[in-house]
């Protein structure tokens, strides 16, 4: 796990990035580094350009600037990306079971002639991890939310990730279902040494679980480790209004809370 | 001629029915044996893409194909299967360049190809003959060079399947979720729009504009009630497509029935349909 220091490996730089989409400027020259191995939150209110900035890094918007994935370095090729999409309207009628959605996009032989081992095996361990073990045979359209969640970020591991994206993941699941699951996405950065970049609305969650806060209302407000950024300053110039709740006495000391190793004082930004 | 003799002495042997012992019946079971397993598979991306309304702005556009052939003085087939790419492809395109829904843009090709190919008509009351062979198809008149053409489609169209049904599926899922996991998106949905096309326009000849959507919805959407794998939806589109061919142009031309075969075959998929519904229910518990 590379430590976070200021001059740290970027693992996605966007410099001067603009979106306007139907005559509206949604995106207001954005300047932000998401450090290498980090948990970098984007945070703003709704409307902010959030989802607009994602959809930019994933490619599905034409922009202005330069987004630059890998730290553009020796290594050459190209990034993996994962990706957790958030509550995916899908047809839950569909007879499909989660073992043929998991293999689904690592196998050419189509699923109607026969489902080979090793992915299926290579599946079955990745919903181990994800704590789905028992989803494998049950239909996609019967699982709940959380375990959509997870099954979703299952599908995401399976690209074996350099840089794992997250939209909304507090989205739809209950307080102790999302304290699971980002204690799980820590867990899982600290064994597989991935960037992981969330973006949410929810403050605990990037409070607790975040080592690098971007927060944006059209352009960048602020950057860096969420006790120097989530200050009331800050919030009130991001959402528009006083956030008492996230005041910065409600943030561990040490900083972030999580678990894993990137999280530890000696990893954070200075 | 071998191979013609070859082919009616397997079907009178597998099949002993009277009525398929005339020529024309062999060639329409031929025919109806390479379209509807084509029309299913692809079914099954139509039904999970919602894509019906698009068959059905494709075989609407056979009416204006065979008035472009009427202008251009060439075989209307030909005009048919090469209009009904192009407006496939287009509709492709524009769905995926625009931030419309694809009802509308569907809609607005939709009438807009009927609005041409029945302007063209109602300036020669020849044409409006024609139209009429194709709004209700004729499969009964299917000849060699068609049955060839088929086997070529049927090739291409079972090989899409095999190379692509799974990511065919991983983006009737989601789109984006497939591209940034690495499925190629465009490649497939044009080629999909494209080969969808050509089949729909096959199928016009075979069961009319009238009866396109059903021969590729109704098998598909029976085998949804049934399967309970992706992979098993498109054994038992297959099998009901397969079946309701058959038996629709067998009882198409007994003496009791003497209907229209496509009509006949689309009615027998339909029984299969209800059949289906009830044994879903009767799985979910809804009659209990």
């Amino acid at each position: 796990m590379p430590a976070q220091t200021s001059n740290a490996p970027i693992a996605v730089n966007f410099a001067g990035v603009s979106v306007t989409l139907g005559g509206v400027l949604i995106l207001d020259q954005v300047n932000a580094a998401v450090p290498q191995g980090s948990c970098t939150a984007i945070v703003g209110p709704n409307g902010s350009g959030k989802t607009t900035l994602l959809l930019a890094l994933l490619g599905q918007l034409p922009f202005s600037g330069v987004i630059r994935i890998g730290n553009g370095g020796s290594n050459t090729a190209r990034p993996r990306i994962g990706y957790v999409p958030q509550r995916l309207p899908f047809d839950r009628a569909i007879p499909m079971t989660v073992m043929e959605f998991m293999v689904m996009g690592q196998q050419r032989t189509p699923l109607w002639f026969t489902k080979k081992r090793r992915h299926t095996e290579r599946a079955q361990e990745l919903l181990v991890t994800v704590h789905v073990e028992g989803a494998a045979h049950r239909q996609l359209g019967a699982l709940s939310g959380g375990e959509m969640q997870r099954v979703l970020l299952a599908l995401a591991l399976q690209q074996d990730p350099d840089l794992l994206i997250l939209d909304e993941p507090a989205a739809g699941v209950d307080f102790h279902g999302e304290q699971i699951f980002c204690e799980l996405l820590d867990t899982l950065r600290s064994r597989h040494g991935f960037t992981q970049l969330i973006v949410s609305h929810d403050l605990a969650t990037v409070t607790h679980h975040s080592t690098h806060v971007i927060c944006l209302n059209h352009t960048v407000i602020a950057a860096g480790p969420p006790r120097q950024v989530l200050t009331n300053e800050t919030l009130t110039a991001t959402f528009g209004l006083h956030m008492g709740l996230v005041a910065s006495h409600a943030m561990p000391e040490a900083g972030p809370a999580c678990t894993a190793s990137c999280c530890a004082p000696e990893a954070r930004h200075d | 001629m071998t191979d013609h003799h070859a082919a009616s002495v397997l079907i009178t042997s597998l099949l002993p029915f009277q009525c398929l012992e005339a020529p024309f019946m062999q060639q329409a079971l031929i025919g109806l044996l390479l379209l509807a397993p084509m029309a299913a598979a692809m079914g099954v991306q139509v039904v999970t893409f919602r894509m019906a309304f698009f068959a059905d702005a494709i075989s609407h556009s056979a009416f204006a194909g065979v008035a472009l052939g009427l202008i251009f003085s060439i075989n209307p087939h030909w005009s048919m299967l090469i209009f009904g790419l192009l407006v496939g492809l287009i509709i492709m395109m524009v769905q995926r360049h625009t931030t419309l829904s694809s009802d509308t843009v569907i809609g607005v090709f939709f009438s807009g190809v009927i609005a041409f190919g029945l302007a063209v008509v109602s300036r020669d009351r020849n044409a409006a003959r024609d139209l009429q062979r194709f709004l209700y198809g004729d499969i009964l008149t299917i000849g060699d060079d068609t049955i060839a053409a088929l086997l070529i489609l049927f090739a291409v169209i079972m090989l899409f399947q095999a190379w692509g049904y799974n990511r065919m599926l991983y983006i009737g899922f989601n789109p984006l979720l497939a591209q940034v996991h690495k499925v190629r998106v465009a490649v497939y949905q044009y080629l999909f729009a494209a080969l969808l096309s050509l089949v729909v326009i096959f199928a016009v000849w075979a069961v009319g504009v009238l009866l396109v959507t059903a021969l590729l919805i109704v098998p598909a959407a029976t085998a949804r009630n049934m399967a309970r794998s992706a992979g098993s939806m498109f054994w038992w589109s297959l099998a009901v497509s397969l079946s309701s061919a058959v038996a629709g142009l067998i009882i198409s031309a007994q003496e009791w029935a003497n209907t229209a075969t496509g009509a006949t075959v689309i009615l027998v998929a339909s029984g299969w349909f209800c059949l289906s519904l009830m044994i879903n229910c009767r799985r979910s518990g809804c009659l209990s």
